[in-house]
């Protein structure tokens, strides 16, 4: 009589890891995929073993696969694409949106990079850490981005980074008289987006390094072009002070942001690349044209 | 004359428990244990936190192995009629291991929080905070005002909180809690409505949209999060729906869920599928549908003695074939004193070989003190 409850329990036990057994079913075993877990051929890339001090290591190993579950799209949180494409230019020397005083990778200086911060749950910490409802990452993995980090954040290198496509591509750019156009990669809002407030910078992204002394505001300019932006009903864009600079370690990327709070409206940027003194690269390439890209402010509660 | 009301009533509702609960422990299992809904124990009526009078007594009574006596005094949170005040503490002790990385072991105070409850009218309306006091500065869980009705059928609240959506369970980091991103790491602003009637346990709210979102801030687009449960003793279940506005593109999120009690095994079940319509390749929008599913058993194998099996789910993209992942966790959780837990175990996660983090196994010990 005494061992009826012992059996009941063990058939209980038995059922639950059959029933969970059932339920969890197996791991995929990654047939057709790539290091990101990506079809073949979808895209991605890289090594998919231990992360080391190298931007496209990260970029493969934390980025990609963890990251752009959510830091991916128009959508991305705080504005923040961290797909390979896009991750580079708006980390490196590009302003926390949740910290502004603290850049999302200050390169050189891990303790002053909010990227840190948000992997350790770190003194200052707005929002949750990250990744978002995941463990945290070993910290094997952080070391390894603190110490990228600390060697100066460098871009990935041509070899490490790109397909041989890419790397055939990026020869035939580096070729005599073959260079490629200087001109822009992207921008952050993206053209034709509506981004919640408060917005705090914008980010154009070029191809190649930017001159910072044609930098200024006869070449790069914020104005609010909605019909609320003029007094009569001409609706005159209005021109929106800002400081221009290049980001901190990355002259790709060129930082405007407002002198004040951008009220709810659309807004374009330009950067003048026809005429005298426009923005150009260090080999002094200039833009083909004027370039322009509009966004929308939406500050509705 | 009021606190020898008080003593005999606690007295009264400690000998009630005591006969209608032989073993029970915290969490969700323990509302599918007893039979009762979530908001029996917790302030909040969907679950977690400050908890009831009824919580405190229970916690002290019946969860733990052992009951040090107090005399006829026990723990209720109560600084006067008005104000109560609770807590939670958890200090873990971890080992993260991973293929081809260096295996970490760490101390780290996961969580200390405190609870304020200002029942402004008794009863009937009420102001609650949840503040994270640690680890790093103050961080604000929860904020809000409830108005409760006459018979506590219906309740609206507002302010900043936990949004309803399915089981709420104690691991934050579970399959099914992080691809809803509805957990109690992504509170929200808005407000909700609950009934409470009978077998009906529902609750509806509306909200920014920070939570779960793929914006992470608000815009015009609202989020919409419910459910609906029928409670029996034996049994219950559920369906939740979350769907988030955003310009960014809508997410939306569907759960069927459900507890039972087969002897001393109590069984939590949840299943959920998400359509994310704000997820891009390169320029293109391509959206991505996720399915996540969790099955819990918790075996009752003495008073203060809890045996946690937990498997789980997960397919992060349900049109690429051979991407699933799982995870398995056992966790064996020891309450030997009233306020007193300890909880050790393991999760081991498991996914594609092409990546070492999805092939995480977590080792840990934690102390968890709660009043």
């Amino acid at each position: 009589m005494s061992s009826s409850p012992h059996k009941f329990r063990f058939v209980l036990l038995a059922a639950s890891g059959a029933l969970t057994a059932a339920l969890s079913g197996c791991a995929g075993n990654g047939a057709g995929l790539d290091s990101n877990g990506a079809p073949i051929g979808s895209g991605g890339g890289g090594g998919g073993g231990t992360v080391t001090a190298d931007f496209q290591s990260i970029q493969d190993n934390v980025f990609t696969p963890i990251c752009t579950q959510c830091h991916a799209g128009a959508g991305a949180p705080e504005g923040l694409m961290l797909d390979a494409a896009h991750s580079y230019n708006l980390l490196v020397g590009v302003a926390s949106q949740e910290v502004p005083t603290l850049n999302r990778v200050e390169a050189g200086d891990p303790n002053s990079s909010y990227i840190i911060t948000k992997l350790t749950n770190g003194p200052g910490i707005v929002g949750a850490q990250m990744p978002f409802g995941l463990p945290p990452l070993p910290q094997a993995t952080i070391d390894a981005i603190r110490q990228w980090i600390a060697n100066g954040a460098l871009p990935p290198t041509g070899a490490a980074a790109a397909s041989v496509e890419a790397m055939q591509k990026l020869q035939r750019a580096m070729a005599p008289g073959s260079r490629a156009a200087f001109k822009v990669s992207f921008t952050s809002p993206v053209d034709g987006s509506v981004v919640d407030t408060p917005l705090r910078q914008i980010v154009i992204v070029f191809n190649h390094e930017v001159d910072a002394s044609l930098v200024n505001s006869a070449n790069l300019t914020l104005e609010r072009v909605d019909s609320a932006a003029g007094s009569g009903s001409g609706a005159q864009p209005l021109a929106i002070p800002s400081y221009l600079t290049l980001a901190n370690g990355n002259a790709s990327t060129v930082l405007i942001t407002p002198a004040t709070a951008l009220l709810p409206g659309t807004y374009r940027v330009t950067t003048r690349g026809s005429g005298g003194g426009v923005i150009a690269d260090l080999n002094a390439q200039a833009l083909a044209g004027d370039y322009s890209f509009t966004f929308t402010v939406d500050g509705s509660p | 004359m009021i606190n020898r009301f008080s003593r005999l009533f606690l007295q009264a509702l400690m000998l009630a428990l005591c006969c209608i609960a032989l073993r029970a422990h915290a969490e969700p299992y323990l509302a599918v244990q007893m039979g009762l809904k979530c908001g029996q124990c917790h302030v909040n009526p969907t679950g977690g936190g400050l908890r009831t009078t009824y919580g405190d007594v229970f916690a002290q009574t019946i969860m733990p192995h052992e009951h040090i006596d107090t005399g006829t005094d026990n723990w209720t949170g109560d600084i006067n009629r008005f104000l109560r005040v609770g807590g939670d503490l958890r200090f873990d002790g971890m080992v993260t291991a991973a293929p081809h990385t260096k295996t970490v072991n760490t101390f780290s105070l996961t969580q200390a929080r405190v609870y304020l409850e200002a029942n402004v009218i008794p009863e009937r309306l009420l102001v609650y905070v949840d503040e994270q006091v640690a680890p790093n500065g103050a961080l604000n869980r929860e904020a809000y005002g409830v108005y409760w009705s006459k018979d506590h059928d219906w309740y609206l609240k507002g302010g900043q909180m936990y949004l309803p959506f399915g089981w709420r369970l104690q691991d934050q980091s579970a399959f099914i809690q992080t691809t809803s991103r509805i957990n109690m790491s992504t509170p929200d602003q808005g407000v909700e409505f609950g009934w409470e009637r009978g077998h009906w346990d529902a609750q509806l709210a509306v909200s920014n949209g920070t939570a779960g979102s793929s914006g992470g801030s608000n815009d015009n687009g609202k989020q919409y999060s419910g459910q609906l449960i029928w409670v029996e003793s034996m049994w219950r279940a559920g369906g939740a729906a979350n769907f988030n506005n955003k310009s960014a593109g809508n997410r939306s999120a569907f759960a069927l869920f459900a507890g039972l009690r087969t002897g001393p095994v109590q069984w939590l079940a949840q299943g959920e599928l998400i359509d994310d319509k704000a997820v891009t390749e390169g320029t293109s929008l391509i959206g991505r549908r996720q399915a996540a599913g969790l099955l819990e058993g918790n075996w009752t194998i003495a008073r203060g003695n809890n045996l946690k099996i937990t498997g789980e789910y997960y397919d992060p993209d349900r049109h690429i074939s051979n991407d699933a992942q799982t995870r398995w966790s056992a966790v064996y959780e020891w309450t030997p004193i009233q306020f007193v837990q300890l909880r050790g175990g393991a999760r081991i996660q498991d996914g594609i070989p092409q990546i070492n983090t999805q092939h995480t196994k977590l080792y840990f010990v934690e102390l968890h003190g709660f009043f």
